[in-house]
Formats: structure tokens, C-alpha cells, sequence
């Protein structure tokens, strides 16, 4: 069973109208989005509309594989094709014949093998490696991605006719905090999964005091991390907790409630003998005006130390930026690491260049 | 005229649109706009036969030119497709491959495609009359 599409804000909706009108058509269709926001919930909505239904939904991740794995992984090959081909393996391309091979993470896919990609579309012709004959294929692809494929073409990290004959529809999902509306038909979805999957979990929906705090969190990992605190929630049964457990720098626009435990006075773990420098920097990181109780279970090394990395590497990435003049290979070139990796974590940390 | 030709014209920017609907309008067309794909199918769906000449750009979002062409020319084979894009060889290369009647470049002639819409009308309608 897939997850069905969830929302009732208008771009869910209109998105929805838009599978029910080109679900038919076969055309191929690029899927953009942040992470999180359900590309892969869209392609199968796609699928499940199609008359392609009954045949398979195939489905690789272009990001998760190297290069040369990621090729026999969709082409297949022939026995003895390389050292350890020790029989003959289909590919995606053949397992998805007549249904749905659904590309996630297209704007990973290294350049040779769109290369291969564009042939196999404008020809809908492959052959497996090791073998001389061209195979007829007939899938629906559907591609996904949370790149700007644009700035990778600009990047030349991606090729523009590949580009452009994948985009021929085009669907592109909100990030969940500029659809609010969505947010609580969500947690009723899910609630109510979880709930039947995990009947011994004492879970509770969130009263309306709740639901506005949560209606306010920027969710930066769109549904996903929403499905997750969800799922958290079952076990935790405190809705208090996952909130404490939200990334800090995200939180500045929620309003604060007063839980039962601060009203009842507990003893913050704050006094003048600890307000020093060890406390200004423990503070930044965790928030020290809780009961020591609570205190202890927000503090983990790994979680502070992801945090405190994050935040120098964000100020190192920017402060090389600045000095280069936005200039990434440049930058990459100094920080010693690839391209691509600083395309990422200039994407995670939110680091853009001054808007002209 | 006793019979005007009907265009849908379809830009995702709304001052191309407006100029092109003001000059078809003022040369007797009866025009219809849509600013990209998928308001174009939903209203070609509306009014199956209505229409005598698509005019399309390309580069749109939800459905592109290009899926618009495809999915026309296989639910409405008599349609008349002119397809315009302003970004380069590939999405005007992917539309002849669509099967667009005539692909023009931008910046486009008003005249000059006021003058390919009569020609593709025209053979439209003795394609009909033979």
C-alpha cells in the first residue's frame, strides 16, 4: 500500500488535479522539492492513477550508489561482463518494462551515465553491460529531485538536454512551512497509522494549544520530520519533549508554553556559581534554564558536537565564500573538499550568496 | 468575417499573452488564453473542437510546451500546433520531435505568424474539404 497524497492547501490540491489530468500520458516527469516533502508519495499518486498501475514501480536512488554500481544496477549485464559476473542480471530499465522506473536524486547522477540516460530516453533502446545488443524498453520515467537543476546546468553538473527532456512535466511540492494548512490533516493521517500499526502505544493527538506551536515550527525537514515526531510521540507520549528535541535555531518562532513541571516550580538547573564561559557556550547549544532532569536527557555529546560542527563550518563556509567573491570551485578548492560537497552543505546550512 | 478561426494561445508571461491576444483579437480571431500547460489542456479538454490553431511556448511550468504538444496531438489530431521558445535549440528540437506543425524562434514577427496561422488553417481546411 502506498501513502496517499496528503493536504488541503492549494498547491496540494492543484498538484493532485495534475496527476488526475497527465497520469494517462506517460510523458516523462521531473519531480522538484526539498527534502521531506513526499516526491516519492507524487510519483507513486502518478502511478497508482496511470493505467500502468498493475505492472511494476521500480524505483532507484542515484545519490545512494557509485557510479559504476549505479550503471549494471539499471542497465543489468551479462555473465562475465566484469570480474565477478558470474551470471546474467537484469537492470532496472527491464524490471520497470511497461511500468514505472522512477529515478530519485536525478540531479546526483554523475555525467556520464546521463549521458547514457538521455540515449536510452530519445531512443527507448539500452544494452546491459557486456552484451552487443540493444534492448527495446518501454518505462515511464519519472524523475526526482531536491537540486535546483537549473544551477546545476549553470554548474555544468547537469546536462541541459537531459534536462529538458525530462522536464516535460513539471511538478514542484512546497516545503511543508509555506503550505501550513497541510500540517494538521497530516498529523491525523499519520496519528492514526501509527496508531493501528503500534495499537499498544498511548500516543495522544495534540490539543489546539499544541497543534498552533506545531502549526508554527518551520519544519525544515518538511513531512518527514513531521511523520517522525509523530512516530516519536507514540513512544514518548509527550508532546513537550519532542518539541524539546526540535533543532534549536528553528525555534525562535514558536510561543512558548508553560508546561505542568515549570508551573510546579522544579528547580532550573541555572545558578550564579555555573554562569560562566563553560555555561555561555553549553547554553548555546542546550537550553540550561530546564529542570536538571530534563537537562540530562537533552544532553548527548553526538547532538551537541553535530551542532557545534555545524555552526563553525556554516561561518567557515561563508567567511571563504565572501573571500572569493562566491566563487565555489574556488572555495571548494580551499576548503579542501569537492564541489559537490560544498553544494550540499551550502544547501543544508542555508548559506546563499548576497542577492544583487 | 462570418466564421472567425479560434486560438488558444498559451505564455507563462502574462505581457507576451496580452500582446498577442490584443493583435489576434484586432485582426478578427476569436482568442482564448492560458498562462501555461495544464490551464491549456483543461480548457482544450472543456471544448474538444473549439479550436482551430494552438500557439504555445515551451518552457512553462506544471506541463510544459512540449507535453502540451504531445498529449494534443494524440487527443486532437486536427489541431493545429505552432510552438515559439526563446531558450535555445532543445525544448524547440523536442517540439518538432512532438510534431508541432511549425516551430518559431522568439523574438517572433506578429505578422509573420499571423501569416502562418492562416497558412496552417487554410490547409486544415482543405485537408477537410477534400
Amino acid at each position: 500500500m502506498s501513502t496517499p497524497l496528503i493536504g488541503v492547501s492549494k498547491s496540494i490540491l492543484k498538484i493532485k488535479e495534475l496527476i488526475n489530468h497527465v497520469a494517462n500520458t506517460c510523458l516523462n516527469v521531473l519531480i522538484t522539492g526539498e527534502t521531506g516533502v513526499g516526491k516519492e508519495v507524487v510519483a507513486q499518486s502518478l502511478y497508482a492513477e496511470s493505467n500502468r498501475s498493475t505492472k511494476n514501480f521500480v524505483k532507484i536512488n542515484c545519490a545512494a550508489l557509485p557510479e559504476t554500481l549505479l550503471e549494471s544496477e539499471l542497465y543489468g549485464y551479462e555473465k562475465g561482463a566484469f570480474t565477478g559476473a558470474h551470471r546474467k542480471r537484469p537492470g532496472k530499465f527491464q524490471t520497470a518494462d511497461k511500468g514505472v522506473l522512477f529515478l530519485d536524486e536525478i540531479g546526483d547522477m554523475p555525467l556520464a551515465l546521463q549521458s547514457k540516460m538521455l540515449h536510452v530516453l530519445q531512443s527507448g533502446e539500452f544494452s546491459p553491460l557486456g552484451s552487443d545488443y540493444e534492448f527495446k524498453t518501454d518505462v515511464w520515467v519519472i524523475a526526482a529531485t531536491n537540486h535546483d537543476l537549473e544551477e546545476s546546468i549553470y554548474n555544468k553538473t547537469f546536462r541541459e538536454d537531459l534536462f529538458y527532456r525530462l522536464n516535460i512535466i513539471k511538478i514542484d511540492i512546497p516545503p511543508l512551512r509555506k503550505r501550513k494548512e497541510d500540517i494538521a490533516p497530516l498529523i491525523e493521517y499519520y496519528f492514526r497509522l501509527y496508531k493501528s500499526e503500534y495499537p499498544d502505544n498511548h500516543g495522544s493527538k495534540p490539543d489546539s494549544d499544541t497543534l498552533a506551536k506545531l502549526c508554527n515550527y518551520p519544519w525544515p525537514g518538511n513531512v518527514r520530520q513531521l511523520q517522525n515526531c509523530i512516530k516519536k510521540q507514540m513512544v514518548l507520549k509527550s508532546w513537550e519533549k519532542i518539541f524539546d528535541e526540535l533543532p534549536r535555531e528553528h525555534q525562535e518562532n514558536i510561543p512558548h508554553i508553560h508546561t505542568d513541571s515549570q508551573h510546579n516550580g522544579t528547580q532550573p538547573f541555572v545558578n550564579h556559581d555555573f554562569a560562566n564561559d563553560r555555561s555561555g557556550i553549553i547554553s548555546e547549544f542546550v537550553d540550561l534554564s530546564t529542570s536538571s532532569d530534563k537537562l540530562f536527557e537533552d544532553i548527548s555529546l553526538k547532538k551537541i558536537k553535530k551542532l557545534a560542527s555545524d555552526r563553525v563550518e556554516k561561518e567557515v563556509i561563508s567567511f571563504v565564500l565572501e573571500k572569493v567573491g562566491w566563487n565555489r570551485s574556488r572555495a571548494a578548492k580551499i576548503l579542501k573538499i569537492s564541489y559537490k560537497t560544498l553544494l550540499y552543505k551550502m544547501n543544508e546550512f542555508k548559506v546563499h550568496p548576497p542577492v544583487k | 468575417m462570418a466564421n472567425p478561426s479560434r486560438l488558444l494561445i498559451v505564455d507563462d508571461n502574462e505581457d507576451i499573452l496580452s500582446t498577442f491576444y490584443e493583435f489576434f483579437n484586432s485582426m478578427g480571431y476569436e482568442v482564448k488564453t492560458a498562462v501555461d500547460g495544464f490551464a491549456a489542456l483543461k480548457l482544450l479538454r472543456d471544448k474538444s473542437n473549439f479550436f482551430d490553431c494552438l500557439i504555445t511556448d515551451l518552457v512553462m511550468p506544471n506541463i510544459s510546451g512540449v507535453g502540451l504538444i504531445t498529449i494534443v496531438k494524440k487527443e486532437y489530431p486536427h489541431l493545429k500546433i505552432i510552438a515559439m521558445t526563446g531558450y535555445g535549440d532543445q525544448p524547440g528540437a523536442l517540439a518538432s520531435e512532438a510534431e508541432a506543425d511549425v516551430v518559431l524562434f522568439k523574438p517572433i514577427d506578429l505578422f509573420k505568424i499571423e501569416n502562418t496561422v492562416t497558412e496552417l488553417i487554410n490547409q486544415k481546411n482543405d485537408k477537410q474539404e477534400n
